[in-house]
């Protein structure tokens, strides 16, 4: 009888979750292991396929620049998270700890920019990559990626630095450490997960960033992977299916194992973020 | 020759400002007379120039390989290295607009339509050039001044690539089974006959499709193929006064209506993909489309690339082809510091020699601008690939009757004659209040 | 910003030792290079953008000041009307569907099972994969001909005829929010799950001893310690639906007849491809009031629950 409830109650709305969820994957896999001709064959069951072929991951691997893409992409998505971090981390420890004159204002004027879409930005901050002489460069995207990693990473530590015991640095402050001390041997090593939850959150939306990508890199050998698949698997109207499937594939399955390893720091860090 | 010089006329008569007669000499039109006399032309390069070109990806593989030889003949012969960045077509744009707006970015940029008039004024003036192709080369078809030619910069501002052309997909065989002539040569040529095809098709299960939702390429060019073979258009040659509303774009939607009803359900959210899809896996019998599909079908699908043909659009009751393609210019941003390289380049790229092995590379994806070109082996070298030859000859401006410049490219990036033929075959509205609908939006994008 | 740095001039002139100890100088010292960038890469283009709604500039060309004129103007456009409809029906439904699925989703993996880190990182995927790249994913997977959710239904004999999913304006909304759920299902879920896990387990024991049903466990115990969780998830999640751009112009680009078409794709077809950047600005600055409006409104909620 408690089984049947565990089923009804747990196993099965888990199952049409992770079905739910799920599913679009098991589709990338399954049309970027067919061959063309069955792709188009209403007449086959379009759930499976009785002739794998590896074409399309071979197609992507080597006629295409996918490999140097992810090298890109990582360079970018890491540059912008760490320059995300560390100036999030200073940003939310002075506005959280040290509550000088004007920081609640500044948190909430923080919390603000997050609010202004991009769609409007990228001409105007077209303009200003342009003047730094950033056209066509890596760092283009790792200075601009920040403005919309920033005030998410400021908020989500504000809220973690507030569930770290402002006793522990004042202990730590009677026996004579400095302030710098205090950040760096006792707050960040306590506030670690949430650093960590921030370090997922701002790599994956660099990740996906297509606009900016777009619009201020050009050359093939400098493209990042969402831009690059479209560029050289769309043409005209025809998709090449199976190569930008395998992609989406690459592009997030080794993402998401690195995640398996961070998920239970990341649950801890947000569940700390946010007990108040 | 006559009938050149009609629609010629005709043209001139459609476009009646002050500007034409002056700017006759200007398109390059008087070359289209002499070719005999045709000058080399070479601009001097600029020391230590270097370019950089931004264009479509490739639509069919062997265009970028060649594309890129061309381009490193031109380096070994000129010394100016050239760099050639790459979007899809429809990512173009964004960049260029990205680059106008700053002013720096590539030095040539290939892109469509009204892409050079959106930014007229941050162009370098290429009537020279223009002038020059023309003379040598036969003449321009007469698309090509309207999308080259800058009234408000009184020159050339964009060069002519060429245009993936469009044309009628159908499967052969059923043609014949619903007892019609598969030859291209004798495909229905009025659009009265296609709709017989088209009707006898879908009375055998062979249903027809054609793209009403927002598909850039395939909804845009047989609306507007369809909205002209009836007599409509959006404006009248002033560029001012909207003509939308006529009893000539009704007959267009009613006839677009009795087209719906041969068409496979679910036409309505079609984007340029879906109708090659749904031809390749036999589901549609007939539909408008570039090469593209021929070229999937030889790779993975040779049974229907076998029974597969062309054929050029019908015509309507005007009386003359009323195509819309889509059009490829090039053009050079004045920020350039090397003017003369830019322009040498795109005069290099259109020379016979490269030219020729670049559109003949492409498989018939791309229509050539310049009259010569016609014969060019490609268009003799699979049957199949013929109908898109005159492309660019029989096509129209999609600002017809109007101009390029921001209002046009405004109401086709809004699909406003996508959607007024998709509401009224869709039922979503009648006729008459598709029509109004339409003009509603039309008069806020012109402003009238 | 103007309040520090006198303080800090005068401070680097004297013991250094002491300054930074002092909270005023170290605090903006730390804030700084944050400050810094958001200023140079966003507020200064932010306020170009605004800029622009009061112009009537085009792509290369500067234009003048023309007032609220491209406000009223958008006010009177069938168009922009219908894709403020769309915008408050797209995020409200799909913001509130992420959020039940998202608790409910939460409420499960927050127990102990066999596989539960597999489960935990596998429901992240969605928000992981590059959205111009799942958006083809539900392109294809909505197609008139070739569904797989068609012929699913087909197999199990519910429908008989294709589903017409995007030439459908109602059709077409339901699909979009549905593709917008799926991608932002794991980002309530992970933060719920975090809520979740600050409920202390005594409570529910109390809960327990007073005979509390599990249902009024969940009203009177749950529910009241997740909500400011719950808020501030919330909120950033309207941010993003609101400003959705890739999957609407992957998969509809707007369309059928505009029925799909948000903020943010109107204001990149206006300012982009039709060239008005004026208005096309002015139409993303219209995306602000609505979405200060959210926060507001969670600030308050927030407040309240203090």
């Amino acid at each position: 009888m408690r089984g049947v409830a565990r089923l009804v109650g747990f196993h099965l709305p888990l199952g049409a979750f992770l079905l739910f969820l799920l599913f679009p994957f098991y589709w990338m896999l399954v049309t970027a292991l067919k061959p063309n001709r069955d792709l188009y064959n209403l007449s086959l069951n379009p759930l499976w396929t009785w002739s794998p072929t590896l074409d399309h991951l071979h197609r992507l691997l080597w006629d295409t620049h996918f490999l140097l893409w992810t090298r890109n992409t990582l360079g970018i998505s890491l540059g912008a998270t760490a320059l995300s971090l560390a100036t999030g981390l200073l940003a939310a420890y002075a506005i959280g700890r040290l509550r000088f004159r004007g920081s609640g204002l500044l948190g909430i004027a923080i919390f603000l920019t997050y609010l202004v879409p991009p769609v409007i930005l990228f001409v105007p901050l077209s303009r200003i990559v342009s003047a730094l002489g950033l056209w066509d460069r890596p760092a283009a995207l790792v200075l601009t990626y920040p403005t919309f990693l920033v005030p998410f990473c400021v908020w989500l530590l504000l809220g973690y630095f507030r569930t770290i015991p402002q006793e522990l640095e004042d202990c730590a402050r009677v026996d004579g450490a400095s302030r710098f001390q205090v950040m760096r041997y006792v707050t960040f090593p306590l506030a670690l997960p949430g650093i960590l939850s921030c370090l997922i959150f701002a790599f994956t939306l660099s990740w996906n960033e297509y606009l900016y990508a777009l619009v201020f890199l050009s050359s093939t050998d400098q493209k990042t992977v969402p831009v690059g698949l479209a560029t050289e698997l769309v043409t005209g109207d025809v998709f090449q299916w199976g190569p930008l499937m395998a992609g989406a594939l690459l592009g997030s399955v080794p993402v998401a194992l690195v995640y398996s390893l961070f998920v239970e720091h990341y649950v801890a860090a947000l569940t700390g973020a946010l007990k108040e | 020759m006559d009938g050149r010089r009609i629609t010629r006329r005709r043209f001139l008569q459609d476009s009646a400002r002050a500007a034409s007669a002056l700017a006759l000499t200007a398109w390059g039109l008087e070359g289209a007379r002499g070719t005999a006399s045709a000058q080399e032309l070479s601009f001097p390069v600029e020391r230590g120039a270097s370019l950089r070109v931004l264009r479509w990806s490739q639509f069919v593989t062997t265009d970028r390989p060649i594309f890129e030889q061309n381009a490193a003949r031109f380096t070994q012969r000129t010394g100016v290295p050239v760099r050639v960045e790459y979007e899809t077509w429809t990512d173009v744009q964004p960049k260029a607009a990205a680059a106008a707006n700053v002013g720096s970015g590539p030095d040539i940029v290939i892109g469509f339509f009204d892409e050079p008039h959106l930014w007229a004024d941050k162009l370098v003036p290429v009537t020279d050039l223009a002038q020059y192709l023309g003379r040598k080369y036969g003449g321009w078809f007469d698309v090509c001044p309207q999308y080259g030619y800058s009234p408000q910069r009184n020159a050339w501002i964009a060069t002519p690539i060429g245009a993936p052309g469009v044309a009628i997909n159908y499967r052969v065989s059923w043609v014949r089974e619903a007892g019609f002539d598969p030859d291209p040569a004798r495909f229905p040529r009025t659009t009265d006959e296609f709709l017989r095809l088209c009707r006898a098709l879908r009375a055998r299960g062979h249903p027809t499709g054609f793209a009403l939702g927002k598909a850039v390429g395939d909804g845009n060019t047989w609306v507007h193929w369809c909205l002209w073979a009836f007599g409509g258009r959006v404006l009248a040659p002033d560029n001012r006064t909207l003509t939308i509303n006529s009893p000539e774009t009704a007959n267009a939607l009613e006839y677009a209506r009795a087209l719906y009803e041969t068409m496979i359900p679910g036409v309505a959210g079609w984007l340029d993909p879906h109708n090659n899809r749904a031809f390749l896996a036999g589901e549609i019998s007939l539909t408008n489309n570039g090469i593209s599909i021929y070229f999937a079908a030889k790779n993975d699908f040779p049974e229907i690339a076998q029974d597969m043909n062309h054929a050029v659009f019908p015509v309507g009751p005007v009386g003359r082809p009323t195509e819309l393609h889509l059009f490829s210019q090039a053009y050079i941003f004045s920020y350039t510091r090397y003017p003369n390289a830019a322009k040498e380049f795109l005069r290099w790229i259109m020379e016979d020699t490269q030219y020729a092995r670049w559109i003949n590379g492409m498989l018939g994806y791309v229509s050539h601008p310049l009259r010569a070109y016609t014969n060019l082996t490609v268009w003799r070298s699979d049957p199949k690939a013929l109908p898109f030859r005159d492309a660019v000859a029989r096509m129209l401006p999609h600002s017809y009757a109007g101009r390029p410049g921001p209002e046009a490219a405004r109401a086709m990036a809004e699909f406003v004659v996508v959607d007024m033929f998709a509401d009224a075959c869709t039922g979503r509205r009648s006729v008459r209040d598709a029509i109004r609908a339409a003009e509603d939006r039309l008069r806020r994008i012109y402003r009238s | 910003m103007e309040a520090g740095l006198p303080h800090a001039a005068r401070g680097r002139a004297a013991r250094l030792g002491a300054l930074v100890e002092s909270r005023e100088v170290l605090g903006w010292a730390l804030v700084t290079p944050a400050l810094a960038l958001l200023l140079v890469f966003l507020a200064y283009p932010f306020l170009l953008g605004l800029w622009l709604s009061l112009t009537d500039s085009r792509i290369a060309d500067p234009g003048r000041f023309v007032g609220l004129e491209n406000f009223r103007y958008l006010v009177g456009d069938a168009v922009f009307r219908l894709a403020v409809f769309n915008t408050l029906l797209y995020a409200g439904v799909a913001v509130a569907l992420k959020f039940v699925l998202g608790f409910a989703l939460a409420l499960l993996v927050n127990r102990q099972f066999w596989g539960k880190r597999f489960v935990r990182a596998a429901m992240l995927l969605p928000w992981i994969v590059p959205t111009s790249l799942s958006a083809l994913v539900f392109y294809w997977i909505y197609d008139s001909q070739f569904s797989v959710l068609t012929w699913a239904l087909r197999a199990l004999g519910l429908v008989s005829r294709p589903i017409n999913y995007l030439g459908d304006p109602d059709l077409a909304r339901a699909s979009l929010i549905a593709a917008n759920v799926w991608r932002g299902v794991p980002f309530f879920a992970i933060g719920l799950l975090a809520g979740l896990q600050t409920v202390p387990r005594e409570l529910y024991e109390a809960a327990q001893m007073d005979g509390a049903g599990r249902w009024a466990q969940f009203r009177f115990v749950t529910w009241p310690l997740v909500l400011p969780v719950s808020v501030v998830v919330t909120v950033f999640s309207t941010i993003m639906t609101v400003g959705d751009f890739q999957l609407i112009w992957i998969v509809t680009k707007g369309g059928p007849a505009n029925a799909t078409h948000l903020f943010g794709t109107l204001a990149y077809q206006r300012a982009i491809q039709g060239g008005f950047l004026g208005e096309g600005a002015a139409v993303a600055v219209f995306v602000l009031p609505v979405l200060v409006a959210c926060v507001a409104l969670a600030y308050r909620t927030l407040r309240r629950e203090d």
